[in-house]
């Protein structure tokens, strides 16, 4: 072995030991839990069996065949898609607006950041308050604008029910994405959109095929930081409905964890979690295959 | 190309470990000193009106009867001074009980230390399971719904406390529990908790809207009858809506009853069983969606067209708050409101956050429609099987629920814990704290003979969750019928997967041990 060998392997033992941490940290947090995930979820572990037996798919089958779990995947995947294209369409125009020097930006960032930095459960029992029916602001200023007392049941009832969560879990997550947009927004040289100018391209054209392109790597980001985020709902959902009326609006957070911590049928909340976790990583590669496609044509 | 897939590569690695993270894996129950644990505050704390029943309590409780249990429970724990009990108890109100009172007070009795271990109510089943199928050894004391203890028992989490009982209470103990509470102690033979709050459904009204010569005249004018308060939910329903039209426009509603999703079963449970429903058939088939069940169902959303707008995502605070504000004729709920519709108690600090009254001397109490209320919820105390110091624990438990300091307890505004011995029901310095409260003990005295206890086999907290989930769906406009055949499929699942035979023999001992306070 060559002196320069030794030194590249001295280097890479540097590396592996720099690395080693996280790596095993990664390896305890996530991968050992996943493991002892699927092997519970082979088991019929719940609170009146501590002790489980080996019971094959059965769990599987139990939840593929659970209209509940499909309802509540249903529920979960309306809210990711509504929400997340408000959000994206929202922190957009909000970042392409405050990109540019507007007097008083200094002060309205920092204010249109505010909704993220709340925690999710207190910015749902705020909300909570605000749809309530008799005594909510909401219904109050509906009232002035129409001019008769407004009881709008927001909370209870099945239709009402959605634009009340949707505006919530908007309000607090549009900042998110209008942050990241800004900061790709700002990344770009100003040059690009200056020589369409002069090339006579309208604001659309500019917008259409300078400024998205250029933002797209960051906003492709962002929605699926965003889509993983919402898949995952649970705070606000649950301080608003808990899933209800009924199960009309249950996550399957919610399921998993009404399933798992209050019926405490632990190894059936393993199976369901784990289909999940199939579905959202099926759903993550389709996603991704498209955006890195769209960029490539793009480039 | 290879640096795309590389990416590709990563970023799917990356979101299945995030997800992993977040979804796959149970979180393991913090530890207790992850809880919000506090130490047990001085009696000293305790301000206004609570700090003298509280101090007279102390005062009174010393020297405990001789013999008593109490007082054997005393000499138990002195064997074991200096040690540590973790207790739990549910988060809030219900703590401020052996937070400034029972903690302190057993410490300075025994030495033992108390630590009383705040969690909210639906975590009190969770958490002991978990820490039991972790091995635990987390909790020595725990405190749970009466309905749990089928499923606690059987899963091993609770110590059976016959021997107990047998070498270190007081048996006259045991006689001077009323009747119905001493019946709920056991299960498959064996005792696996101590009754601790007698939680029974009050109805409360307003008896000077009854008495009022005007709505006398006008409601007999309408109905026929005498207005009086109701003894049938179909009473129930014309008194509150004649006092609804009447009042609506200041914004005064005949009745509420609490709607929102997590209890609302309870008064499902209550009216069905009084219009003669059953939960399951002879083969263990759910009966929830009988006839009787879909009119009891379509009975309770008509209901909700009398009671105040939005009623159907209002919780006890909302009902407190109505009532309290002299907005309501008629509301059902749990016996701490009858206490503060009087202002017992409303000067201490703890309860502070309870709207002023403005309905004292104004309140009446009967059973629910009826005849029968619903005996909701409670709680007991039990003993972990996983505890170092399991007759510590259990000292503890016997002197909570002695006669003595349990009757002290009672009377404590804030904490919540209803007479449930016939020495408490009896107890005239109880009928002294304001001018009713011997009417008050009285109903639910009677409330407690007649009642009718919440289902209590395995699986009680599923079957709960599935009706009430039916309920609220119907609230939201759900066909009734419609609403119950999905609970009873859901029902006769849970009934399948925990093994309809042994169901079938729980159901039986259920009904066989609790008699009259099963079915009427």
């Amino acid at each position: 072995m060559t002196l320069q060998h030794r030194a590249r392997n001295k280097r890479n033992g540097g590396k592996y030991a720099l690395v080693a941490p996280a790596t095993l940290m990664i390896l305890c947090i996530a991968l050992f839990p996943l493991l002892y995930a699927i092997v519970v979820s082979f088991q019929n572990i719940d609170a009146r069996t501590p002790v489980g037996a080996f019971v094959g798919f059965k769990n599987y089958f139990d939840a593929l065949r659970d209209a509940r779990f499909w309802n509540a995947l249903g529920n979960t995947a309306l809210i990711v898609a509504v929400c997340v294209t408000a959000e994206l369409v929202l922190g957009f125009i909000l970042a392409q607006t405050l990109v540019s020097h507007l007097p008083g930006k200094r002060f309205i960032t920092p204010l249109l950041i505010l909704p993220v930095v709340i925690a999710p459960l207190i910015v749902g029992y705020t909300w909570r308050m605000l749809w309530d029916t008799q005594y909510g602001p909401i219904n109050q200023v509906l009232g002035w604008i129409t001019g008769r007392p407004v009881e709008i049941v927001w909370l209870a009832n099945p239709v009402k029910v959605w634009p009340a969560i949707f505006i919530t879990e908007v309000w607090q997550w549009t900042p998110f994405m209008f942050l990241v947009l800004l900061a790709g927004l700002a990344a770009i040289n100003p040059e690009y959109r200056e020589a369409a100018e002069i090339d006579g391209a309208s604001s659309w054209q500019v917008l259409r095929f300078v400024t998205l392109p250029l933002v797209w790597p960051v906003m492709a980001v962002a929605i699926l930081f965003r889509a993983l985020d919402a898949f995952k709902v649970f705070d606000i959902v649950f301080a608003l409905t808990n899933g209800g009326p009924g199960t009309m609006t249950e996550t399957v957070s919610l399921y998993a964890y009404s399933v798992g911590f209050r019926n405490f049928r632990i190894s059936y909340m393993a199976a369901l979690t784990l289909i999940l976790i199939a579905i959202v990583s099926v759903a993550i590669t389709v996603l991704w295959r498209r955006m890195s496609a769209n960029q490539e044509r793009r480039a | 190309m290879n640096a795309m897939k590389r990416r590709f590569a990563i970023a799917i690695f990356g979101a299945i470990t995030i997800v992993a993270a977040a979804c796959a894996v149970p979180p393991a129950a913090p530890p207790p000193a992850a809880e919000a644990t506090r130490p047990a505050d001085p009696v000293g704390k305790i301000e206004g009106q609570a700090e003298q029943v509280a101090a007279a309590a102390v005062m009174t409780a010393m020297p405990p009867k001789p013999g008593g249990s109490a007082a054997r429970a005393i000499e138990l724990a002195k064997k074991y001074a200096g040690v540590t009990l973790n207790v739990t108890w549910e988060a809030g109100l219900q703590s401020q009980d052996p937070l400034l009172f029972s903690a302190p007070e057993f410490e300075r009795l025994t030495g033992v230390k108390i630590n009383v271990i705040e969690t909210p109510f639906t975590e009190l089943f969770s958490k002991a399971v978990a820490d039991h199928q972790a091995g635990g050894g987390a909790y020595d004391v725990l405190n749970f719904a009466p309905t749990w203890l089928a499923d606690l028992a059987d899963g091993g989490v609770l110590e059976p406390l016959d021997a107990y009982i047998e070498q270190h209470m007081d048996k006259n103990d045991l006689s001077d529990l009323h009747p119905t509470y001493a019946k709920y102690q056991q299960w498959k033979g064996k005792t696996y908790g101590l009754w601790d709050d007698g939680d029974v459904f009050v109805m409360y009204y307003r008896r000077d809207w009854f008495e009022d010569a005007k709505n006398k005249g006008d409601f007999k004018a309408k109905y026929n009858r005498e207005l009086a308060p109701p003894k049938t939910w179909q009473e129930w329903d014309e008194v509150c809506s004649f006092f609804t039209e009447r009042g609506k426009a200041n914004n005064e509603y005949g009745c509420a009853i609490q709607r929102t999703a997590g209890n609302t079963y309870l008064w499902f449970y209550e009216q069905f069983r009084s219009n003669g429903g059953r939960f399951f058939d002879a083969d263990m088939k759910a009966a929830i969606n009988s006839d009787i069940g879909v009119k009891t169902l379509t009975d309770m959303v008509n209901a909700n067209k009398h009671m105040p707008p939005g009623i159907e995502k209002w919780g006890f605070v909302e009902v407190l708050q109505a009532w309290m504000d002299g907005k309501l004729g008629m509301i059902i709920t749990w016996p701490p409101i009858g206490r503060w519709s009087e202002g017992y108690g409303l000067e201490s600090k703890q309860l502070e956050w309870v709207p002023k009254t403005n309905v004292a001397g104004k309140v009446g109490y009967a059973v629910s429609p009826g005849g029968h209320s619903e005996l909701a919820v409670g709680f007991m105390l039990g003993v972990s099987s996983n505890s170092k110091n399991k007759e510590a624990a259990y000292a503890f438990i016997q002197w909570l629920t002695s006669p003595e300091v349990s009757g002290q307890r009672v009377k404590i505004p804030f904490a919540l814990r209803d007479p449930y011995r016939m020495s408490h029901f009896n107890d005239p310095e109880y009928a002294k704290l304001w001018p009713n409260a011997s009417e008050y003990l009285k109903v639910l005295q009677e409330g407690a003979a007649t009642g009718l206890a919440d289902l209590g086999i395995p699986g009680a907290r599923e079957y709960e969750e599935a009706l009430d989930r039916a309920i609220t769906a119907a609230y939201a406009g759900t066909d009734p019928k419609a609403a119950l055949d999905k609970a009873a499929e859901e029902w006769n699942a849970i009934t399948e997967r925990i093994g309809v035979e042994s169901q079938k023999a729980a159901y039986a001992d259920w009904q066989k041990r609790l008699g009259a306070n099963a079915y009427p």
